[in-house]
């Protein structure tokens, strides 16, 4: 009796492992497989249709494309990861359960140069699967090849370049610090023994020492760290915490009567497009479309629309 | 996942944060879990007496108290102390005691039915037999019922201690500094959530492991028939 439930038990681990070990390999292989590409001979380059806007289907991907893009292309969809929870970058309309904001149209762009149309055509054909992630799940969720592409307020760091590809920056936000009006803060000198909250798997707490460091001011606050927005703006309303300091993008979407932004600006830093680091070929595509908007002008014209400064 | 596992660069990571992050979340969890254990032992014994009372109010009081904390999520009841207590009592509210309160009312609901339970499976002729020998109520339960209670709710009790043990990871949801908050901070700063959950899960089991060990040790010894002591200087 005591040798089956040992027995049993072994079974048990093994399967464990195994499943484990299974689970582990998909999302490593996935990037490898190459599926033969039924529009290779037509001739016309992702790059001139996307600009001349005369595609003709999402057929005209060109024949050079690199298979992880082309994998994206037999797909039909390319899985895009967003913040739902961020006006004017990526916000989920309460009403229609559409993707609004900056890094969304920046999304639409990237379908556009992938299946070969244009930004318009992209987002009417909704050849974009839109995932709402947060500062901690976007990495995994690119590893285990949830979504293809990160475009949520992601900054770009030594640190993360070694974990994913980023794209050439494509917008410059600063951290800032928002704190209740009645609580008496005017400026970083008054956070002694204070309480920020930060975001979990973000760069805010880093920064914020280094911009202490810089401006000789020597206070110590501490840090609580939180997995989400809302939870931050309760526990900054609760007083359970004196400041919240995310990027400046994210804070004024929760300023409002009983708060203010602090005048306080640090840590300029760069968003980027990440991707699972495997997949050079979309990275390289990304960047290009990055690069090309920002040439033209497009990017600032985007900006503008969404009213971002 | 399985290249991650055996990543040398990550745990060398892993151990330089071991004693900045781990051992003190480690040490907030043990805090947490033995005050949290005390409270809901206080709690359990209180109010799995009252419910046994034959006075209406005492069992009533009993029974709101444990149907009420038995079916609401901890999670709820811990954000509600978080987000709701500063406003009735006009401040923070210690993360320890945000724990301690926590799990501690939390567990005390499911002991209190422990012992309850306990109490009611002791034969009646148990109570009989005591008052007849001119035992007061309390003296029957401290003398008579509640050692023979004890044998019995032992396993069930211990499975409240090691959930409790457990459940105190929830502070991590509030940013308690507790064991989970630390190795979740950690993990999802540098992405590195294999070094950052095995040893966590690890330092947890470093606690429940013993706890459940001690307890099935005495529940063990409580099953021995008790010998009669020696009596000194007799032939």
């Amino acid at each position: 009796m005591k040798t089956n439930i040992w027995k049993a038990s072994k079974i048990l681990a093994a399967t464990a492992i195994l499943s484990m070990a299974l689970s582990g390999c998909q999302g490593s292989d996935s990037g490898s497989t190459t599926t033969a590409a039924p529009a290779a001979d037509s001739a016309t380059t992702a790059a001139d249709s996307a600009t001349s806007g005369s595609a003709d289907d999402t057929t005209a991907a060109s024949g050079d494309v690199t298979a992880d893009v082309q994998k994206i292309i037999d797909a039909g969809v390319l899985k895009v990861g967003t913040k739902v929870d961020v006006p004017k970058f990526g916000l989920q309309n309460t009403g229609t359960g559409e993707m609004e904001g900056f890094e969304v149209d920046l999304a639409y762009e990237i379908a556009g140069k992938i299946f070969g149309c244009t930004a318009e055509e992209a987002k009417e054909k909704k050849l974009i699967a839109f995932q709402g992630v947060t500062a901690k799940t976007r990495g995994p969720l690119l590893d285990n090849g949830e979504v293809d592409l990160v475009i949520a307020t992601y900054t770009i760091t030594e640190e993360r370049k070694e974990s994913w590809n980023f794209s050439d920056p494509y917008y410059t936000d600063a951290v800032g610090l928002l704190v209740l009006k009645d609580s008496g803060i005017q400026s970083c000198a008054d956070l002694d023994g204070k309480v920020i909250a930060v975001s979990q798997g973000s760069t805010t707490k880093k920064v914020f020492q280094e911009y202490l460091d810089e401006q000789g001011i020597d206070v110590t606050p501490e840090f609580e760290e939180f997995d989400g927005y809302p939870s931050m703006a309760a526990a900054l309303a609760s007083k359970n915490v004196d400041v919240f300091s995310v990027d400046r993008a994210i804070l004024a979407g929760y300023n409002d009567d009983t708060t203010i932004i602090l005048d306080d600006r640090f840590a300029e830093q760069d968003y980027g497009v990440a991707s699972k680091l495997d997949n050079k070929g979309l990275a390289e595509l990304v960047n290009g479309v990055v690069n090309d908007l920002k040439s033209s002008g497009k990017i600032d014209q985007m900006l503008k629309d969404w009213g971002i400064e | 996942m399985i290249k991650d596992l055996f990543d040398v660069k990550r745990w060398e990571a892993f151990l330089k944060v071991l004693p900045t992050e781990y051992i003190p979340g480690f040490i907030m969890t043990l805090k947490v879990a033995l005050a949290g254990l005390l409270l809901a032992l206080v709690l359990g014994v209180i109010f799995g007496i009252l419910s046994t009372m034959k006075i209406k109010i005492c069992q009533f009081l009993s029974r709101a108290y444990v149907e009420f904390f038995q079916n609401t999520p901890l999670v709820v009841q811990v954000f509600f102390y978080y987000n709701c207590l500063p406003f009735v009592i006009g401040g923070r509210v210690p993360k320890f005691w945000l724990g301690v309160i926590g799990v501690g009312i939390y567990h005390g609901a499911y002991i209190a039915e422990v012992i309850r339970t306990g109490i009611e499976a002791v034969p009646k002729g148990q109570f009989d037999a005591a008052y007849s020998q001119g035992f007061g109520y309390l003296q029957t339960m401290w003398y008579i019922i509640l050692p023979q209670t004890m044998k019995m709710i032992l396993p069930p009790l211990t499975n409240q201690a090691l959930n409790l043990v457990k459940n105190t990871s929830v502070l991590a949801m509030v940013a308690g500094m507790d064991l989970m908050y630390h190795a979740d901070s950690w993990g999802g700063d540098r992405n590195f959530f294999v070094q950052a959950y095995l040893p966590c899960a690890l330092l947890y089991f470093a606690i429940c492991f013993p706890l459940a060990r001690l307890a099935r040790y005495l529940e063990i010894r409580s099953k021995q028939i008790p010998s009669a002591k020696k009596a000194k200087g007799v032939a």
